[in-house]
């Protein structure tokens, strides 16, 4: 199938009675000056260890990165058997030779995580104070299931990642829209309400969501 | 003829306002829901600024909705992307069955989209022998209990706990190990995921397409919509042509806003972004994307510059928690895929007011609809709008067009006005029970007719 637009005549159609509806013009609100939609933020790495408390994510700091290493070793040591997939990426190449002992592990090179997956680890884009979350990518960030299909997803992030808010965000996000097929904001673990509004954590997704920082 | 849907709709709202089980569990959720939203608008310094950057955001979108749709189109094309523009829902569904007759798609998975209730895409995947499996929990529900859904946003509000181990024992019964809440959710998280990984193809909705990146931003807690747009070989996004926005930076308001009224939450869990097929240098993801633009008469809607605002909604569903007879009714009494004010004013404006005009009543004109409204959608004055279109087009019934004259005559003299009132008075203390009036008395009293007119009350007390 070609790369273009399909059906042109719907398409032509579709488009010529847009433009024709659009020759009357609608009624415009009055503007109102629009101040900041947020309060600013004060002290970004609290406020996002904060918020990522109430977003039911873990959050572990670390000075440098035999201390990474060690609080990964941890939070996979909690993690029942089985497999892991990991990012293929130099730094985590190295984090994972310490970390990983004796468990197997799957290369994001080797192509998608499996189903029976514990655990993913990956690096990120980005992490956002304001709202504590995690921006991710899947050409940046081991593929487009990597952060999804297995129940416990580990992000090891630097301090310096850290940006205040959604603004700041969505601009790194369109710096790297276009070499990813995906762009995401991870804010939290996978949740539902559907059943009586009664919170739940961990429906399809991740129910655990860890974020190592290295100060 | 609206007779039969006229009927219908009277049936249904009589049946579930007096059903006190339905309006337990509708109270509870709505009361949930009002509960966090208050929560949430608590972390905007000015809730009025963030809705009007919101309308205007969506305005802009709306009014230049042609050069945003073909900036869009251009961005998904050079990303490797496809784009197919339907005109009705007939030709929507066509070629999703064709493209899935053409590459052996047995299963599909879907994540929540109103846009395939509205096209009826489920039956038509059915017919052609493909299974289709709704992931996101309240719509898997509803899915297995043949329902449509209840409510565009928690589509199994009406629901208890009960309900549903009830449903899972018999639908799902080996996934099935325990009754509570908790247990419930993993007992579909077991059903779901064999589907996830055996569909051939996923299909979303969008609630916003980006136009300067071409990419869809999908919203999801539940992480369904990740999976299903992620593990299929294909992926098809059905979208409105009203749900192009300008701006990737859009979202910074859009998200937090959407992510507001539609649960209280600051922002969803899951914010996607997603611009095309997998590209060279990824590992997984689908092979192909698709993204279906349906007008379905959104364009006419476009052409009427009064009502154009009603494609400026983003499908948050505050309008339905704040409507007195959706918090009466429910969402199912209405007949309609979208209900509540969206749903009253949406449906006669896409399927013909002649029909549905029977909706603009579903209203006590309050006003709330309008009030919280993200994109400030002037709901409750579409509702009159209609009713008075109605009444242009000749669509009213002879007798209340006949009561209309009578009534306007009687009003324009003040010696006609005297008469009407005395005739009207001395009526209802002889037949207060009539026919007539048996919609209002069957369910309350009929307050007693005032002994003395406005009138003489004045002269007897003066201005007091």
């Amino acid at each position: 199938m070609e790369h273009a637009s399909q059906n042109p005549g719907a398409r032509e159609e579709i488009l010529s009675r847009v433009r024709a509806a659009l020759k009357k013009t609608a009624q415009r609100r009055e503007a109102i000056a629009p101040g900041p939609l947020f309060a600013p933020v004060a002290n970004p790495l609290e406020r996002f260890q904060a918020e990522c408390a109430a977003n039911f994510m873990e959050t572990m700091l670390t000075p440098d990165s035999a201390a990474t290493a060690a609080a990964l070793q941890r939070v996979l040591a909690s993690l029942p058997p089985g497999e892991i997939f990991l990012q293929d990426a130099p730094e985590l190449r190295q984090l994972a030779s310490a970390a990983a002992q004796g468990r197997s592990v799957r290369w994001s090179s080797a192509g998608a995580p499996a189903e029976s997956s514990q655990a993913t680890v990956s690096l990120c884009e980005a992490l956002v104070a304001m709202t504590g979350s995690v921006l991710v990518s899947s050409a940046g960030c081991g593929g487009r299931g990597a952060s999804v299909v297995a129940p416990c997803h580990i992000v090891v992030a630097h301090a310096v990642q850290l940006v205040l808010d959604l603004e700041a965000a969505l601009a790194r996000a369109g710096q790297i829209a276009f070499d990813n097929s995906y762009v995401g904001l991870i804010s939290g673990s996978s949740r539902t309400a559907d059943i009586e509004k009664r919170l739940i954590i961990g429906a399809h997704g991740p129910r655990r969501l860890v974020v190592i920082i290295e100060e | 003829m609206s007779g039969d849907l006229l009927r219908q709709f009277h049936h249904h709202a009589r049946e579930k306002a007096q059903d006190p089980a339905h309006r337990k569990t509708i109270r509870w959720a709505i009361d949930t829901y009002d509960a966090a939203v208050a929560r949430g608008k608590t972390r905007f310094p000015d809730w009025e600024a963030a809705r009007q950057r919101s309308y205007e955001i969506k305005w802009e979108a709306v009014n230049h909705l042609d050069r945003y749709l073909e900036e869009f189109e251009a961005k998904v094309i050079q990303r490797g992307g496809h784009v197919f523009w339907a005109a009705d829902s007939g030709q929507a569904r066509n070629y999703v069955l064709e493209l899935a007759r053409a590459r052996g798609v047995k299963s599909v998975v879907k994540s929540k989209s109103m846009l395939t209730e509205e096209i009826a895409l489920n039956p038509a995947l059915e017919r052609e022998g493909i299974k289709v499996w709704e992931t996101d929990l309240g719509e898997f529900i509803v899915q297995l209990r043949h329902e449509p859904p209840y409510h565009i946003v928690t589509p199994a509000m009406h629901l208890s706990r009960g309900q549903v181990i009830d449903l899972f024992r018999e639908k799902i019964p080996n996934d099935v190990i325990g009754d509570s809440h908790e247990e419930l959710v993993a007992a579909a998280r077991r059903a779901l995921r064999r589907e996830f990984f055996a569909a051939d193809m996923g299909i979303s909705g969008a609630n916003f397409l980006v136009a300067d990146t071409g990419m869809i931003a999908i919203t999801t807690n539940e992480g369904n919509g990740r999976l299903c747009t992620s593990l299929p070989r294909i992926h098809v996004a059905f979208a409105g042509i009203e749900k192009v926005i300008p701006r990737l930076q859009d979202l910074a308001t859009l998200w937090p806003v959407l992510a507001t009224v539609g649960t209280g939450q600051h922002i969803t869990a899951y914010s996607t972004l997603i611009g095309g097929p997998r590209t060279p240098q990824e590992n997984d993801g689908p092979v192909e994307f698709h993204v279906v633009l349906l007008d379905n008469g959104r364009s006419r809607l476009l052409a009427d510059s009064e009502q154009r605002d009603l494609l400026q909604c983003i499908r948050c569903g505050a309008c339905l928690n704040a409507c007195p007879v959706y918090r009466n009714i429910g969402g199912h009494a209405y007949g309609t895929v979208y209900q509540g004010p969206l749903g009253s004013v949406l449906t006669p404006a896409l399927q013909g007011l002649a029909q549905y005009q029977h909706l603009s009543y579903a209203s006590s004109l309050c006003g709330n609809c309008t009030s919280v409204c993200p994109v400030k959608i002037d709901l409750a004055h579409h509702l009159l709008h209609n009713r008075r279109n109605a009444v242009q087009e000749g669509d009213r019934p002879w007798r209340e067009r006949l009561g209309m004259r009578l009534w306007r005559w009687a009003m324009m003299d003040r010696r006609r006005f005297q008469l009407a009132g005395r005739m009207g008075r001395a009526l209802l203390r002889a037949f207060g029970g009539i026919s007539v009036l048996k919609p209002w008395t069957e369910s309350r009293e009929l307050p007693p007719a005032p002994t003395m007119t406005f009138r003489e009350r004045w002269r007897k007390n003066g201005a007091r």
